[in-house]
């Protein structure tokens, strides 16, 4: 079943009088358990596509069903809850909230859900847990390493359980070894949980994790790539 | 999801970005405190400015009331207008609210106690006097009517002069001369305080009917009436001007009693400001009248005390407003160092913001926070203004200000500085909600 699907998407921007168009036709669908890569040189709407697939930004045209539900057009309130509940955000340069604690942070999108009391900070100990970080729920982010911080992050977007983990360029501040760390998390993530997720990256190294490669060129799918198992 | 719950996670909500504001506020502690000061400079001098308005208000009326209350005092600048003592009763009757009245005679009259002599200032009342004008006994009691009547020489000593007198020492039952004549003293005033009107500590109170004498005239200058209430006061002091017009025989003016009625009511009305003219000089028509003062000079004035308090209780009230918003003015100044340290904030988390967003915050939740923020500014600025507008007033009053912590100038202090906290934190905080995601997202 398609977590994702896309049909004849596009986003267009007006820049002054010019009309720029960011994406242009985009058909896609993305499994449920699937890992994606999304590449392609700037400018070449990657970015756009998933501000699209998360819920940040709507399409001008075209049709998304996000788990079966229609969202393209749908309000900015509705449209924050939806983000809550399915979409895990997990952001290049972590953006974690300086003055709390892993734990505080983790519990962030749980509070914007409504949880209350032990079962939120269970499930994000639990979250924690699972990017294995339990030794360092009480630690803020100043004192974590990048690589740390950005497991936190994913903890963050895990926590809510999501359908589908946005990560945009995930380890693109971070050295290779924290990359690969990185990369690993998510793998097992994918693996053992069965959690959908979706990368934007232009490091060709980073795409070899994932289960298909899909190259962005001006607005457009350019061609999508199937990564061998190894 | 029960009902309970969805109550207890909106709080939770709530609860967090009441803790983001503070976090918001504490993540730049040296900013937050300029802000602060800003609003405490405003809150302060409005306190403090309105205290000292305040208190000299409360001093004028305290002053005013010691005169009495509902007092009307009915006074002939003319002999031709002077009042016969009997008068007065006619008018207490023939005035709806006047409860009671007495005339009043002012002289002076050469004192002679023990072996000093000096010039004495006698007031000439009747025994209605004491509750006409509010005054307590010190010692001793206040003459009767039966005193009045009889010309009895019997005095009553104002403050000052009884202690003066006394020595510390009981005066009543003792004896003193006026103009030769021997008065028994038969009590003493208790204090009014100084700086009231009449100055009645320092002079001797006897019947009228022996001030006439000691003055050497049968008519009385004033009458000192009192009325039953601050409504009946009013309504007296119309009455009294048509009934004394028509009796100094100067009502013509008005061509019927019933249609002159409401104009007169209303030049009453406008001239209430305490006193009023009852008359002057008709036109010269008639050359029989004796010698009358200047067109336009008032001969007879009736004043309603209570209209003077309200007067002086208003001009100070209105001085009070004034210094308040002057002060209100830095507070408003205070309210925009507010705005602008927002702006900068909403400016500088506009990242934060985005990730919040994304994370699933909705506008209503950044809106609710930034405002709290603007709130926690202007909500610690009011109540350190508060205390030191307070303690500002200390001081004042150490360097001899009356002063009166107002209470209505900490509201309006208050009001003030939270309305204009939450106002110049609306615009911050719309813009900061308003932000799309994306935008936000893509600021980095």
């Amino acid at each position: 079943m398609a977590v994702i699907k896309l049909q004849d998407i596009a986003r267009s921007y007006k820049v002054g009088q010019v009309q720029v168009m960011a994406l242009k036709k985009i058909d896609l669908n993305i499994e449920k358990g699937e890992f994606v890569s999304i590449m392609g040189p700037s400018g070449s709407g990657k970015s756009t596509l998933l501000n699209v697939i998360g819920c940040l930004d709507r399409p001008t045209a075209g049709t998304y069903e996000l788990s079966g539900k229609r969202v393209e057009k749908l309000r900015d309130g509705v449209l924050a809850d939806i983000r809550n509940q399915f979409i895990g955000f997990v952001f290049q340069r972590f953006h974690l909230l300086p003055r709390l604690n892993a734990l505080e942070n983790v519990q962030l999108p749980l509070i914007y859900r409504g949880l209350v009391g032990k079962e939120r900070r269970n499930r994000a100990k639990k979250a924690l847990e699972m990017v294995g970080l339990s030794d360092r729920i009480h630690h803020t982010p100043s004192q974590l390493s990048g690589g740390q911080q950005q497991r936190v992050a994913i903890a963050r977007a895990i926590s809510m359980e999501p359908a589908v983990i946005l990560a945009d360029e995930p380890t693109g501040s971070l050295d290779s070894g924290s990359s690969k760390n990185i990369m690993g998390v998510f793998n097992q993530l994918n693996r053992e949980y069965g959690i959908t997720i979706i990368q934007v990256t232009h490091d060709e190294e980073m795409t070899a994790y994932g289960d298909r490669v899909i190259r962005i060129l001006d607005g457009e799918i350019e061609k999508i790539d199937v990564v061998n198992a190894s | 999801m029960d009902k309970k719950n969805y109550f207890y996670s909106i709080f939770v909500r709530w609860w967090f970005a009441a803790k983001m504001a503070m976090h918001g506020i504490l993540a730049n502690p040296l900013r937050s405190a300029l802000t602060i000061l800003g609003v405490t400079i405003g809150v302060t001098s409005v306190v403090s400015l309105m205290g000292i308005g305040e208190g000299a208000r409360q001093a004028v009326v305290a002053q005013f009331e010691s005169l009495g209350a509902n007092v009307i005092t009915i006074k002939a600048h003319h002999v031709s207008a002077e009042f016969d003592a009997e008068y007065t009763k006619e008018l207490v009757e023939r005035v709806d609210g006047l409860e009671m009245a007495t005339p009043v005679i002012q002289t002076k009259a050469l004192m002679r106690w023990r072996r000093t002599r000096g010039h004495a200032e006698i007031v000439g009342v009747n025994n209605e006097f004491p509750q006409v004008r509010d005054h307590g006994l010190l010692a001793g009691r206040f003459f009767t009517s039966l005193h009045v009547k009889q010309r009895s020489k019997v005095a009553v000593l104002g403050y000052n002069i009884g202690i003066e007198l006394s020595g510390g020492r009981n005066v009543v039952g003792q004896t003193l001369a006026l103009n030769g004549e021997t008065y028994r003293i038969v009590g003493i005033l208790s204090q009014k305080g100084a700086g009231n009107a009449e100055d009645i500590d320092d002079k001797i109170v006897i019947p009228y009917t022996s001030a006439q004498k000691i003055a050497e005239k049968r008519t009385v200058e004033e009458i000192w009436g009192k009325a039953a209430g601050k409504r009946e006061a009013d309504l007296a002091v119309v009455q009294l001007s048509r009934i004394i017009k028509k009796d100094l025989r100067m009502g013509q003016s008005a061509p019927t009693g019933k249609g002159g009625g409401p104009s007169e009511k209303e030049t009453v009305m406008r001239v209430s400001n305490g006193e009023m003219w009852v008359g002057s000089k008709p036109q010269s028509e008639e050359e029989s009248e004796p010698p009358l003062p200047e067109v336009g000079e008032d001969i007879v004035t009736i004043t309603n005390l209570n209209q003077l308090v309200k007067e002086a209780d208003n001009a100070n009230r209105v001085m009070t407003l004034l210094l308040g918003g002057i002060a209100a003015v830095s507070l408003l100044v205070g309210g925009l160092g507010i705005m602008n340290i927002m702006m900068v904030a909403v400016n500088e988390r506009t990242e934060e913001i985005g990730v919040r967003r994304a994370l699933g915050a909705k506008q209503s939740d950044l809106l609710l926070q930034f405002i709290l923020e603007a709130l926690y500014v202007s909500i610690i600025g009011s109540i350190v203004g508060i205390v030191t507008g307070i303690w500002g007033l200390k001081l004042f009053e150490n360097i001899g200000f009356q002063t009166a912590i107002s209470l209505k100038a900490i509201r309006i202090a208050s009001v003030v500085a939270l309305t204009s906290g939450l106002l110049f934190g609306v615009y911050p905080a719309v813009s900061a909600s308003s932000v799309p995601p994306v935008e936000a997202l893509r600021r980095q």
